[in-house]
Parts: structure tokens; sequence; C-alpha cells
């Protein structure tokens, strides 16, 4: 039983930095413990863009001529991808989802979702659009929990699943309750609510028998969706009053000194016009752009919030290395590349993404990580999962 | 049997029950997979291993009964043992396509062809069907709502006498008479101005309605009839119904693409103007003509009236009448097919007599 665990075993394929551990294995019958050596491994993603370009465009065409069938397929090797290609410790994660199990949350939402479509175009049919949105919505808390759980018994590592212990009160909470207040409280209550939906996921989750503990105030959510909201209001004054004074000098220069003064006075009003149309719009894309990137860095302090000083166990926490600004900034320029290349650059921003995400966790250990039990499995409904790809909701990880 | 195994490879054994990795041999020895390490010897029958599909060069996963796993770099090997198999003989084949550039650069092509064939056959195939099944209750409805949107916004109250649209009154309503259908066919007069100018068109339910210009720029009431008869023949194949779905369809299939749900939702509000703004392809306005042709064969022995209206609404509207915002008659491409194939049917009608 007490085979010395050899790291060497299953190269990191990339070069992550050398892996082996300088610890020795803990000794049962050594009573006085020696004070315990920290160990950090390294997370890595050694995922390519070219190879997943390859991948994803053979799935989207698959799932276009199968009228959507495949895509549950697709769903799923995509995951395996990112799972496959991300290493901890010389061993890769695994997402083991049944497509077929996808296929018939996937047709069952898609079949409501097309009822619900058709029906909002008719006045005498809404009524029922209202109602499968009010179904959906009261559900919502429910696809939640499922999901979550889904998910974590689908992912393994070493061999080992994951398990979410969450319940659905709490995700009624979370998910739905507080979300309800957030429209009387002018949005006040709405980082309270992310917190919930954060601490009910890390607080429940566990790797075969270690639970995670979170333990983190709402404090720190408050303040970050403070810092970017004045980030943001100070960005939109700087631009407005960019672009006001842009229009007020153009209208001051353009009536007095005749700088935009052709021969006939029409087409200096049609210049004029068209020179304010154009900053009108040169303001409104900017101001979509902030926007963006404030979620985008919201979602990027959050999840480092979130990831930093997460402990698995008694034995493992994890460490957050990475620059939320930057990661934003990576968001953004996603973003933009996908937009120009009409999605074609997708895969490529998924990888750039989750390379610098991965790339910037770490893993603290004081025990070997081949000392995790496994916890009594059980087979997870995959209607929820399915709801909730279907939907494309974000969930932030 | 094989007396020695015809695999052999190493793996990462994991027995389910901790997160402890053991380096093991692997082998397959006739209809079993044996697995040795230092302190394991097991050995299971291959019908109940399970082969996780390959993807990319990932590593290979083989899950053994028991929740216990092996991983392995053995590529070839587990490729053979799949192979030897029959396992993931679908998959195996996805991922050979995933794993060349030529393929991937056809499936974009392919892609684009899939979404070409879409908006020009399936779409249009999808809505004619749709629009054949709509009850008449929904079109009637929507009739009355597009009636409200467009006359507030581009069309203005007739200065047509009464005399004169009591006369055409009667003589559309004994037309659609004859022509029966589920439809409630009523006329509606309006003053186009100038946007929408001498013009005619139709909604689902079976408003027609018909601008002043229109009936001033006709000679006589015969042409403003055969007008009214290419409408009614509008409304009696759907065509309006037909475009709507095919609207809400490639909204419908961007948004899918895009990602996007509730901009879907915001085109129920733009269903009037998608009615106005896009005129109907050059075969359904064929398929109006037909009946307007046949129409007036009956009723006149001529299709000469109908000619007569389109020459002159073509000659006014010059050749910038594309930019117009309500142009059902005249803004498509083909005119001079339209006059020639009304030309043969009135030359067909002749001669069958």
């Amino acid at each position: 039983m007490d085979d010395v665990p050899t790291r060497s075993q299953s190269p990191l394929p990339s070069a992550a930095g050398p892996l082996t551990l300088s610890k020795e294995p803990l000794l049962p019958a050594a009573p006085a413990p020696l004070p315990p050596t920290i160990v950090t491994l390294p997370l890595a993603f050694t995922g390519q863009p070219g190879e997943f370009f390859r991948i994803w465009i053979v799935n989207v065409l698959l799932s276009v001529v199968t009228l959507g069938i495949y895509s549950p397929w697709a769903r799923v090797r995509t995951r395996q991808y990112f799972y496959g290609h991300t290493w901890l410790d010389g061993h890769a994660f695994e997402y083991t989802a049944q497509p077929i199990a996808l296929l018939r949350g996937f047709l069952l939402v898609g079949g409501l979702f097309v009822v619900y479509s058709l029906s909002q175009r008719f006045e005498e049919y809404q009524w029922i659009s209202y109602v499968l949105a009010g179904i959906f919505f009261v559900t919502y808390p429910w696809l939640v929990y499922r999901s979550l759980k889904f998910n974590a018994a689908n992912t393994v590592y070493r061999g080992l699943s994951f398990r979410f212990h969450g319940g659905v009160r709490a995700a009624y909470v979370a998910y739905f309750l507080l979300l309800l207040t957030v429209p009387f409280t002018l949005g006040l209550t709405y980082p309270l609510a992310v917190w919930f939906q954060r601490r009910y996921l890390l607080e429940n989750a566990a790797y075969g028998t270690a639970r995670t503990r979170w333990g983190k105030d709402v404090g720190p959510v408050y303040l970050t969706f403070l810092i970017a909201l004045g980030i943001g209001i100070v960005v939109v004054c700087t631009l407005g009053f960019l672009i006001f004074g842009g229009i007020a000098l153009l209208g001051v220069s353009g009536g007095l000194s005749g700088v935009f003064q052709r021969a006939d006075s029409d087409g200096a009003a049609n210049l004029q016009t068209y020179v304010l149309l154009g900053l009108a719009a040169a303001g409104y894309v900017l101001m979509i752009l902030v926007y963006t990137a404030l979620w985008q860095y919201i979602r990027a302090a959050l999840l480092k919030y979130s990831l930093q000083d997460l402990y698995v166990g008694d034995t493992l926490r994890l460490q957050a290395t990475f620059n939320p600004v930057q990661l934003a900034w990576i968001g953004v320029s996603n973003l933009l590349a996908q937009i120009v290349t009409l999605g074609l650059l997708t895969p490529w921003a998924e990888v750039r993404r989750t390379r610098y995400l991965l790339g910037g966790v770490q893993v603290q250990t004081i025990a070997g990580l081949g000392d995790f039990q496994a916890d009594a499995n059980a087979s997870e409904s995959a209607l929820g999962e399915a709801a909730h790809e279907f939907f494309n909701f974000d969930l932030g990880f | 049997m094989e007396a020695s195994g015809f695999l052999v490879f190493s793996a990462s054994y994991f027995d389910g029950l901790t997160s402890r990795d053991r380096r093991a041999e692997v082998s397959v020895q006739g209809t079993d997979l044996v697995i040795s390490s230092e302190t394991l010897e097991a050995r299971y029958p291959l019908s109940a291993v399970g082969i996780e599909p390959p993807l990319g060069r990932q590593r290979r996963v083989l899950k053994l009964p028991g929740g216990a796993r092996l991983e392995t770099d053995a590529l070839e090997a587990v490729a053979a043992l799949e192979q030897r198999l029959g396992r993931n003989v679908g998959l195996t084949r996805v991922q050979r396509l995933e794993a060349r550039w030529p393929i991937a650069l056809a499936s974009l092509v392919g892609l684009l062809i899939c979404g070409a064939l879409f908006v020009l056959y399936g779409l249009p195939a999808v809505a004619r069907l749709a629009a054949a099944i709509t009850p008449p209750g929904i079109m009637t409805t929507l009739d009355a709502e597009t009636v409200r949107a467009i006359d507030g916004r581009y069309l203005k109250p007739t200065t047509l006498s009464a005399e004169t649209q009591a006369r055409i009154s009667a003589e559309f309503r004994q037309m659609a008479l004859k022509r029966g259908g589920p439809y409630r066919f009523r006329l509606l007069f309006r003053d186009g101005g100038e946007l929408v100018g001498a013009n005619a068109f139709a909604l689902p339910g079976g408003s027609v309605f018909l601008t002043d210009e229109l009936v001033r720029l006709a000679h006589d009431d015969r042409e403003i009839l055969g007008v009214l008869a290419h409408e009614i023949g509008h409304v009696e194949h759907r065509h309006a119904m037909q475009q709507i779905y095919q609207g809400l369809g490639l909204t419908l299939a961007f948004s899918v693409v895009a990602g996007d749900v509730t901009s879907a939702a915001s085109v129920a509000a733009a269903i009037p103007a998608l009615l106005l703004n896009s005129g109907y392809s050059r075969g359904a306005e064929t398929q109006a003509d037909d009946d307007a042709g046949r129409w007036l064969m009956q009723t006149y022995g001529t299709t000469a009236p109908l000619q007569a209206i389109l020459k002159r609404l073509i000659e006014q509207d010059g050749p910038e009448t594309h930019n117009r915002v309500l142009d059902m008659l005249a803004s498509h491409p083909g005119e001079a097919q339209r006059l020639t194939h009304l030309r043969a049917i009135e030359a067909a009608g002749k001669s069958s007599k």
C-alpha cells in the first residue's frame, strides 16, 4: 500500500517547472510531527489554439449538419479538451459527462425554448410565453443546483470525482430570494447575492471526502463593485467631457471661422452633421467598451477573491496570483477579436484566457495529492446541466 | 487463443477509492485486460472495460469495473485495442477529422454553404409550411395590429370621394366573394403621401391597402381591380405569413449562433416594419400575377389593364424605386419578366378558347 508516489511517471508535457516534491510522506508511526513542509504546485493549461480550433470548427459543423443533435457531443468534447489539458502535479483533469445524457435535456429545453419564442410572437398565445418564463424563473435555482451537482460529479482528477453537497433551499436563497430584492434596493443587494452564490458553491464542493472551505466576507465583494463603479463614473465623465467639448468646439468653429464651410453652405452643414454623428457613434461604442471592461474586471477580481485561500480538506489550499486587470484586458481584447473575425477567433480567445488564468493559480499542500479518499458515488441527472448550457448562464466559473 | 499479450503498455492505475496513482503494466491477453503493478495483479474481461473516446493527442482513459481507471499516453496501443473491440467508431472518425487542417478549413467552407442553403432553401420551405398551418384567427389579429402601426407612421386618411370608394369597394367585395377562403378581405383607402406613393399591399389576414395615388394613376377601374387581384393572390398564398416566418427564423438562427436570445424577442415588435420593408420573392410575385392574370382573363378576357398600370408604375417610379419604403408592386427586379409573363397568360388564355 505504501508505495511512494513517483512523480515522474506521467510527465507534464509543457515546461511548467519541476514538479518533484521534496516532501517525505508522513509516517503514521512517528507521533511527533515535523513542522509541515509546504509544497507549491502550479496549475498549467497546455491546450493549443490551432488544435482547439480544428476541434471547435468540426464540432460546429457537425452540430449544424445534424440540426443540433450533435451539440451535446460538441459540448462534452470541448469540456474534455479544456479539462484534459489542465494539469496539476503530473495529472490532468477529466470531464466524464455522457453526451447521450445531455441530449435528452437539450431536446426538452430546446423544445420549450421554441414554444416560448413562437408564443411570444402572437398576442393570443403570449400567455404561454409568460407561463414558461415564470416556470423558468421559479425553477432556475433548482436548475443551478442540479447543474452544480452534475458538473462536480463529472469532474475527475486522479481517479476521484468531485462532489457538490449544497442543498436546494440555499440555492433558492442565493438565486431567487436575493435576486428578487435587487430591483427594490436599486441593486444594492446584488453584490450580496453574488457573495451568497459564491459561498453556496465554494463551501459545498468536495474532492472525494475532502470538503472545501471558503469563509470569506461579503465586504470585498462590495468593494470590487464600488471600485468598478468608481472607475466607470470617472471614465464616463471624462469621455462625456471630451465629446461634448468636441461638439461645442465644432459648433463654434463651424459657425464662426468656417472651418467646415465649403462653397455651398449645405455641404458644410452636411459635413458637420456627419462629424457630429461620427462623434456620437464613437462615444456610444466607447461606452459599450467601458461597460464590458468593467464587467470583465468585476468577474476577474471576484474570481481571484474566490480562488485565493480556498481550502480543500485539511492539507490543501489554492492560491491565485493572476492579475485581475490583466485578465479583464484579455477578456475585452478577446471579445474585440471575436467580433472582428465574426467568431472565428473564439477558440484562440478561450485558450488564451484559460492559459493565463490557470497559469496564475497554484496549489499549496502539506501532504501528497495521493492521499484523498473517495466519497460514495451517485449519478446526477443531466437535465440541470443541459438547461444551464442552453441558456448560456454564466456562473463565473 | 493468444498465449502472450498482443498489446503491452504502461499506465497510471487509480483504484477509485483514493487519489493515489500506481504505475502499472497493462497487457491484453486473449479476451482479458491484465494489470500488474508492484502491489496489484488484476484481470478484467475486455467486455467490461470502458474506453473513453479519443480527443486530440490527449492521454487515454480506460474505465474498469468498480470505479478503478487507467490513464495512459500509449495512444497507439489504446487505438489498436479500440479498433479490435469496435468501440468508439464514430468519435474516432470525428477525432481524425479534428486532427487535420484541410478538414478544418473545409468545415469552415461547409458551414458557409450550410448557412447559404439554410437561408435559400431550408428556411423558405419551413416558413411555407408554417404559413400554411397558421390559423386564420392569428392572421386577423396580426392584421389589426399592423394596420394600427402603419397608419400612425406611413399613411394618411384618404381624400378620395365617397362615391369612388364605394364603387371600388363594391367591385372588390364581389371579386373577394368569388374567391372565398377563410380570409376576411377588406379594402382600406389611404393617402400614401411622399413616402408610399402609388401603391397597394395586402396583410396576411386579408386587409388590402390601396393608396389614393394609385387610384389616380389608374385610367379605369379594371386596372385597379387587376392590382387588387394580385394582392388577393398574395393573401391566398400566404406570402406575407411566409415572409414573417422567414424573418423570424433568420433572427432566431442568428441569435442562436450569436448566443443572444433577448434580441430575438424584440423582433416581435418589428413585425409590421418587417412586413413592409421586405418585398416578396420573385416567385411569390409570379404566383400572385398568375392569380391576377387568370382572374382578369375570366372577367375581361385580357390581362392588359394590369400590364398597363404596371408599366405606368415603373415609368413613374423610375430606376430609384428600390429605395422606397413601400413598393410591393414595383420594387423587384424583373418587371420586364412580369410583363412578359402577363402577356403569356393572355396568349395562353386566348389560344385555349
